[in-house]
């Protein structure tokens, strides 16, 4: 069911993603498919990550003007990387969480524009004005993004942390003044 | 549904993600092959899958955005009313002294035997979608080769030259604008046989401004000058308003000056644009036999 509801949330991302920029150029700044895949990414499901970062990179591309296939190079890579990262630390604190994107957003921007100079095209606009309206932009929606879905997927992250801190049992404490009767 | 082991997804993931990237590079290797011989056949096609999404999506945020900026426009209605009262009127007056200018320009073209044609055949086109990616400034329109649409048309709307198209799809084309880094037309400052100011406009990335360059230091240029294509791009047609000068950065006899412009279409705020259906005369003899030319003719 929390698959189903995280492939419906990067349909939308993906469909905000086409769309928006039309309504206010300020949207342009927001990587909302990149938000989701990372969100993806640290519920430790690497493959679906992957899979995720693969096929909302190439629906980016369709419509891009850059090259068919770095957006989607990019997000299977920072997938990949998000993912080990999750495995290794536990980041289910929405405070973690802020770096992450922060940072899967910086490394997104930069290896899509290394890509882009690597086969010879130019994107336009400052490099740093870009990458850092960016970042601003898709961190703070990362952040909105993140409560609005952990809302939505909220049994499965109980679950979740009833499985990684089990509850402690219940003894009873022995009181220490009859300890000695 | 295959379950896998903790130990498995590790092992199998970074093959994954290698087979992943691999054709993604593929993917964007041949994408970059097929901008320098034109068609980008990949794309096209995911264009036009793509469509039958973003088209209605579109058309629904539009008239969401639409009905909302038209509440907030209530409140300068009562003053714009007011002004375009006025407007109307001195209008009124234009049009009596137009309508005089038509019917001795009418006449005059009797007495030279002209005829009054259209010279390229236009076809309106709304704007569907803007380029996701921040990096880039294309935009998609809703017309495409079903509508005779083809590679490399001009796209004009009402103010002037606004780019043209890079890629066609069946219902879709993609279009660049004017204001993209890598764009370049011929334009010439002022009227066609009236200067030889020629020189080759580009973007610089920002929406309001592009720039002209390789004007010979030695011609004399003014700011409010309108820049028109010169038709030697051999995209372009001659005589399309490209923008109004802002800005000149003078050069000397040796170096050639850098002009700035402001785009005569308003390119930030376009919502509907039209292809112009021009398709330049095909090249002579003497063009076909330079090496470079003959490279074009193959890739196509």
């Amino acid at each position: 069911m929390n698959n189903l509801k995280i492939t419906i949330a990067l349909i939308i991302a993906v469909m905000l993603q086409w769309t928006l920029r039309n309504v206010a150029e300020p949207f342009a700044y927001v990587d909302f498919p990149l938000i989701v895949v990372v969100y993806a990414a640290l519920q430790r499901d690497a493959i679906k990550a992957i899979f995720f970062g693969t096929f909302a990179g190439l629906a980016i591309d369709a419509l891009s003007g850059g090259l068919l296939g770095a957006n989607a190079f990019t997000k299977t890579l920072l997938a990949f990387f998000v993912s080990e990262l999750a495995r290794r630390v536990y980041m289910d604190n929405l405070l973690l969480r802020i770096p992450v994107i922060a940072g899967a957003c910086l490394l997104d921007d930069l290896i899509y524009y290394g890509l882009h100079r690597l086969f010879g095209q130019a994107p336009s606009g400052d490099v740093f004005v870009t990458v850092a309206y960016s970042l601003i932009g898709t961190t703070i929606s990362g952040t909105v993004v993140y409560i609005i879905l952990d809302y939505f997927l909220s049994d499965q992250t109980r679950s979740r942390k009833s499985d990684v801190f089990p509850k402690r049992r219940n003894s009873r404490r022995r009181n220490p003044i009859r300890l000695g009767k | 549904m295959v379950e896998r082991s903790q130990e498995e997804v590790w092992k199998l993931t970074p093959w994954l993600v290698i087979v992943l990237c691999l054709g993604s590079f593929v993917l964007m290797a041949f994408d970059a092959r097929e901008i320098n011989s034109g068609q980008r056949i990949i794309r096209v096609w995911t264009q036009t899958a793509a469509d039958f999404v973003q088209s209605p999506v579109t058309t629904l945020s539009s008239s969401f955005a639409g009905y909302f900026g038209s509440i907030a426009n209530l409140r300068s209605a009562q003053d714009e009313n007011q002004q375009l009262k006025q407007r109307v009127q001195e209008l009124e007056v234009e049009l009596k002294s137009g309508q005089e200018l038509t019917s001795e320009n009418e006449r005059l073209r009797g007495l030279l035997g002209l005829r009054e044609e259209s010279k390229y055949k236009v076809l309106p086109a709304r704007i569907i979608g803007r380029d996701p990616s921040v990096w880039f400034e294309s935009s998609i329109i809703n017309r495409g080769s079903m509508d005779g649409v083809k590679l490399n048309m001009p796209i004009v709307n009402d103010g002037g030259l606004v780019g043209r198209v890079t890629a066609v799809g069946p219902l879709t084309a993609q279009i660049d604008l004017i204001t993209h880094d890598k764009s370049g037309v011929g334009g010439i400052v002022g009227e066609i046989g009236g200067t030889n100011a020629l020189g080759v406009v580009g973007g610089t990335g920002k929406r309001t401004e592009v720039e002209m360059r390789y004007v010979p230091g030695s011609v004399e240029v003014q700011i409010g000058q309108v820049v028109h294509t010169s038709g030697q791009d051999g995209i372009y047609p001659a005589g399309l308003k490209i923008g109004e000068i802002v800005e000149v950065r003078s050069g000397s006899a040796t170096t050639p000056q850098l002009i700035f412009l402001r785009p005569a279409a308003r390119i930030d705020s376009m919502k509907e644009v039209a292809v112009l259906l021009y398709e330049p005369p095909p090249k002579g003899e003497f063009d076909q036999k330079i090496p470079n030319a003959l490279k074009d003719v193959k890739a196509k």
